[in-house]
């Protein structure tokens, strides 16, 4: 894995612990934001915020669906990206 | 010593600043022709937004109705709560100046969402761009959400009130009507200006935005293309008073008030909780004595957001019964969602419908949503004949 990526997953991560209020060890790749971590839809839609400001990119409501672990949020920030 | 309590209730006076109409008798016409407020937002700049439509109040001229204080001192809200009192004053007969009030034991309930918060979005523009200390300090003055309802005391000079503002958003129009009617019921008080005003803000715009919920061009309540809210403004003020009151002074009585309901799930932040709402309505039917089917019609939350709609439809069905519910309107197909004077400006076209015996119309509304079945009469309001 490049650098890059490994920095850009770094910050995703950052983000969404820092939102979920978690601590960065109890999330992994595929653990479930909203059945294992607690979180609700507000704190998705803050999720989406904060990637679209940090990464300068538009994410379509409806990705939300997808952005439901680690994982889903790296894929959908990549596709928005253009990474 | 106030009245006796168990007093009967009732609306001598309406005041309305809305999108589609100021004052009473223009807010009717507005709501009989199904007129829209919809239209590009001028409050701020929408770059960057991918929606810029609100129902803004236009060609308001707070000089009309506001006599005794400055203008400058007060908000845009304040100054649509002040202008929209001194409309219900003068629309329940009370003559000018109003000295007659001055010592007049009476409660001044303002429901609101963003109190000022139009004045804090300029307060913060300036402090970006130039620095705190050059913020302006008439506007600063002007934030104290309490002023929305203190400025009607100060207008017109009344020295036994009681004034309050109720923070409790969009349901906010309704508290405060509801504390008037305890007031005067309880003997309490022998006059109560009550309901609700706010001002079209970017805070409020962005974070319903960012929620998705904002529509592109309309507001269409429980239709199946339906695509969120408009964001609205305005006030309006019911003059409400004992019935021996109005009938000793020969007052025009619009409306009896019966009852209401409130109450708090504090289950999700945006979400609706449909039983929740049901547990609602019945609060307000048993508080009024009233039984499902003596009620002929319904003047809904109806946001026009996918989850209100279908919670609120299917809440209706459950306390009214599935095969014939009471016919439905929401009045913020035409003003837009008017946040803490949305249900003031209800409880006023209720007024005027029992009045006049029309049902406003509920424009925009073209396709029902099977999801959230109820009688919705679409573009033209249903008259009695």
């Amino acid at each position: 894995m490049t650098a890059i990526v490994e920095e850009r997953r770094e910050t995703i991560k950052e983000i969404v612990t820092d939102i979920l209020e978690l601590d960065p060890g109890e999330v992994t790749e595929t653990s479930l934001f909203k059945e294992e971590h607690d979180a609700d839809s507000l704190r998705a839609i803050e999720i989406l915020a904060a990637l679209e400001k940090t990464f300068n990119i538009v994410i379509d409501q409806s990705e939300l669906s997808r952005m439901v672990n680690l994982r889903g949020v790296y894929e959908v920030v990549s596709d928005a990206a253009g990474w | 010593m106030r009245g006796e309590p168990g007093r009967r209730v009732v609306v001598t006076g309406l005041g309305a600043v809305s999108g589609i109409g100021i004052g009473a008798a223009e807010f009717l016409a507005g709501l009989r022709a199904g007129k829209s407020a919809a239209g590009p937002i001028t409050a701020f700049d929408t770059e960057g937004f991918d929606r810029s439509t609100a129902c803004e109040v236009k060609d308001f001229e707070p000089d009309r109705w506001i006599r005794n204080l400055d203008v400058r001192t007060l908000g845009r809200a304040s100054r649509f709560s002040v202008a929209a009192a001194r409309m219900a004053v003068a629309d329940a007969g009370f003559p000018e100046p109003e000295s007659a009030l001055r010592d007049i034991p009476c409660l001044i309930s303002v429901g609101t969402t963003d109190g000022e918060s139009r004045d804090l979005d300029h307060l913060v523009e300036e402090e970006v761009d130039l620095g705190p200390e050059r913020m302006d300090r008439t506007v600063a003055r002007r934030v104290p959400a309490g002023r929305l309802s203190s400025a009607i005391a100060q207008e017109f000079g009344l020295t036994r009130a009681e004034a309050v503002t109720l923070p409790t958003a969009c349901a906010a129009g309704n508290y405060a009507v509801g504390y008037g009617y305890d007031a005067i019921r309880g003997g309490d008080v022998d006059l109560a200006l009550c309901g609700g005003a706010d001002a079209l803000c970017r805070k409020t715009f962005t974070g319903f935005y960012r929620l998705g919920t904002i529509a592109p061009e309309r507001c269409q309540p429980f239709d199946k293309d339906r695509k969120g809210i408009l964001t609205g403004e305005g006030a309006g003020i019911l003059v409400l008073e004992s019935l021996e009151s109005a009938l000793a002074r020969g007052a025009r009585i619009y409306a009896e008030v019966l009852g209401y309901g409130l109450n708090c799930d504090a289950d999700h932040p945006v979400a609706p909780n449909q039983d929740s709402v049901v547990r609602c309505m019945r609060l307000a039917l048993d508080d009024a004595r009233v039984k499902p089917d003596e009620v002929d019609f319904i003047s809904a939350h109806g946001t026009g957001t996918k989850a209100n709609d279908i919670t609120e439809a299917r809440a209706i069905r459950r306390v009214f019964g599935d095969t014939a519910p009471p016919r439905t309107v929401s009045i913020k197909s035409m003003i837009g969602h008017s946040m803490g004077a949305a249900g003031a400006l209800a409880s006023i076209a209720c007024s005027l419908a029992l009045t006049e015996g029309f049902i406003p119309p509920t424009i925009n509304h073209e396709h029902t949503d099977p999801n959230a079945v109820l009688t919705v009469c679409p573009t033209r309001p249903w008259q009695r004949t």
